[in-house]
């Protein structure tokens, strides 16, 4: 039991931390905000269940008021703006990322980059797509032209994340609770 | 009375991990007020302490603290046995010092008011009142680890441990922290690297490789083991690292 | 940790965060069902009103918060200037701007702790599913225990990088980063067993 908790508040923290740090870029000049990619980690290591509650506890720390989103965002405000169907759609693409882990039995790595492009980048779109139309008050249509600029960096994220899960596969197998 | 019912007792206690044996049939009774451990790195040590906080199940064999299983009854432990660990970013729980030394009186069953108070009073005679709001991360290395001390010492266990407790400390801070101990009514049980620190202790056990090969009075073990440490340090190459 | 509660106090500081947040909700709830630009403009200045109850630097971190917002606002205000519907992109602006600087209010005048304490009671319908509010409020203070020590760690991880390497770590942090949180996990929940478990 102490487990479960622990491993949900550190892997919200985690989340916190990727989206905090500024020196994740790629290739020199080119920062990505790693946020997103805490989101698929939570999913690929902790599964389902475990991953959703640690990003949903994120959530609810930034609604209290600490600034923990990528960009020094956060407070209730954010719940208010245009990205809010990201943030809803956070803990339902680490849910999915976990349940798609839980069942395949493809190998680790491209399980893991599978399954994020479908949770991370898939489901996430659907949900933050459908908050910029709500909030912008545009087409799904329209809405969905400017949520593909993030597309690139999404696709990159899922592979990253792929990579992450397979080292830490390799390094310590009995630490993917989500393959246990 | 049993055996079993005062003090720290270990029957033919096994421990693997990774697939590897740590500890091999260890028993001892221990009801002396002040016990050392030594070994070098890798020994055991640690591992026999996680075993006695109950913070593992031992493969074969029993554990019994003052006749509770450590292992399965926590609540009962919480005032049998404290544990300081070896580094205080693994024992801190909490943002701020305040809730850190609150947090083990409430799991004891105080509320959650009457916690704050008795740990605001420990900082008080500590002439630390100032600590309460801080944030333990603005703590040094030295600070956290007494803080964690104090955090284990206000629940009163009858029985504290301490793993390394004045490693990576500087002078002052090393000599405040011996004395603290030193003045502390418990039975304590202290693993250290120092053998001069276990000078005045009642008994000391020397770890090897998962079994203890000595065990008795301050004054015989711990020449034997400074000898055995320094024929091993003359010579040029650790040939155990390799096995 | 830093948090943006606003170290300016206001009236508004004073009020209950459970009050400050149910009437938030009405208040969203309704800037999203009025569409009359009129109405919608009385509502932004009602709101700049409050905002400017708390003086003139609660004013600046008001309108620092609202920056991120700027993208939004050029691209809807583009667009409407495109497609001639300046009455519909007045709406969809003043309500965006509205809606998040209320929001942001609240924000500024709520301490962390109150509302963690509102969320935990909040959360009390789902005790039926194993979420004691004891639980809920350690893992909180889990998180921002532990947010600083990751940090800080990562930092130390790129620093051990770069002393044996000419270029920096980048995403190399990554997986000891993510090792880090998983070790961590395993000696807190020791920790807490050492203490009296979770429950
Ligand atoms: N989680 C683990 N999985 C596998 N092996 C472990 C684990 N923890 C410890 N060990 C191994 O158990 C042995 C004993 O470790 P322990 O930490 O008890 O030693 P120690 O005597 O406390 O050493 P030190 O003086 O370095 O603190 C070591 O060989 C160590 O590699
Ligand atoms: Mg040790």
């Amino acid at each position: 039991m102490e487990r479960n908790l622990t491993h949900i508040a550190l892997f919200a923290a985690l989340i916190a931390v990727l989206g905090l740090v500024p020196q994740i870029s790629l290739a020199s000049g080119v920062p990505i905000t790693a946020q997103s990619l805490g989101i698929m980690l939570c999913g690929t290591v902790l599964g389902a269940r475990r991953g959703a509650l640690a990003v949903l506890l994120f959530l609810a720390l930034v609604a209290a008021g600490l600034p923990l989103l990528s960009g020094g965002r956060g407070g209730l405000g954010v719940f208010a703006g245009p990205s809010v169907g990201y943030l809803i759609g956070f803990p339902v693409a680490a849910f999915v990322i976990g349940w798609l882990m839980e069942r395949t039995t493809l190998p680790v790595g491209t399980a893991a980059t599978a399954a994020s492009v479908i949770g991370g980048i898939g489901v996430l779109y659907v949900f933050g797509i459908s908050g910029l139309a709500v909030m912008l008050d545009k087409t799904v249509t329209e809405a969905a032209y400017l949520g593909m600029a993030y597309l690139p960096g999404d696709i990159l994220k899922a592979v990253l994340a792929g990579l992450v899960t397979q080292s830490l596969a390799r390094m310590r197998p009995a630490s993917l609770l989500s393959r246990g | 009375m049993t055996r079993t019912e005062t003090g720290v007792f270990l029957d033919a206690v096994s421990l693997s991990l990774g697939g590897r044996k740590i500890l091999d049939r260890i028993s001892l009774h221990l009801t002396e007020r002040r016990i050392g451990i030594l070994g070098r790195n890798g020994s055991g040590k640690t591992s026999l302490l996680r075993l006695i906080a109950g913070l593992v199940a031992p493969e074969t064999g029993t554990v019994r603290i003052d006749g509770i299983d450590p292992f399965a009854d926590r609540k009962a432990m919480l005032s049998a046995l404290g544990i300081l660990f070896q580094n205080p970013d693994h024992q801190i729980l909490f943002p701020t010092v305040e809730e850190e030394l609150a947090f083990g009186l409430i799991q004891q069953g105080q509320s959650p008011a009457q916690a704050l108070e008795t740990a605001l009073t420990a900082l008080r005679k500590d002439g630390r009142a100032h600590w309460a709001k801080a944030p333990v991360t603005t703590l040094s290395q030295g600070q956290r680890h007494y803080l964690c001390l104090l955090a284990v010492l206000l629940m009163e266990p009858r029985t504290v441990l301490l793993d390394e407790p004045l490693a990576g400390l500087d002078l002052p801070t090393q000599a405040r922290l011996a004395r603290r101990f030193a003045g502390l009514s418990q039975r304590v049980v202290t693993i250290t690297h120092d053998p001069a620190s276990l000078a005045g202790a009642d008994r000391v056990l020397w770890l090897e490789a998962g079994q203890i090969v000595a065990d008795g009075p301050a004054a015989t073990v711990i020449p034997a083991f400074t000898a055995e440490m320094d024929r091993i340090g003359e010579r040029d190459a650790d040939a155990d690292l390799a096995g | 940790m830093l948090t943006l509660t606003s170290p300016v106090e206001i009236w508004a500081h004073r009020w209950p965060a459970g009050r400050k947040l149910a009437l938030l909700a009405l208040a969203t709830t309704g800037l999203f069902l009025l569409s009359s630009p009129l109405l919608l403009c009385l509502a932004f200045l009602a709101t700049l009103g409050l905002i400017l109850t708390g003086g003139a630097a609660f004013l600046e971190t008001s309108l620092r918060l609202l920056r991120p917002l700027w993208p939004f606002l050029l691209i809807v205000a583009l667009w409407h200037l495109w497609t001639g519907d300046l009455a519909g992109g007045t709406v969809v602006m003043l309500r965006m701007v509205t809606a998040v600087a209320l929001a942001n209010f609240v924000t500024m005048t709520t301490r962390l702790s109150d509302m963690i304490l509102v969320f935990q009671w909040l959360a009390r319908p789902l005790q039926v599913f194993g979420l004691s509010s004891r639980r809920l409020a350690l893992a909180f203070a889990l998180v921002i225990r532990f947010i600083p020590v990751m940090l800080d760690r990562v930092g130390k991880i790129s620093e051990s990088w770069r002393a044996r390497s000419p270029g920096n770590a980048r995403w190399r942090v990554l997986v000891p980063a993510t090792l880090a949180a998983l070790d961590d996990a395993d000696r807190v929940a020791e920790a807490l067993r050492a203490r009296g478990g979770a429950d």
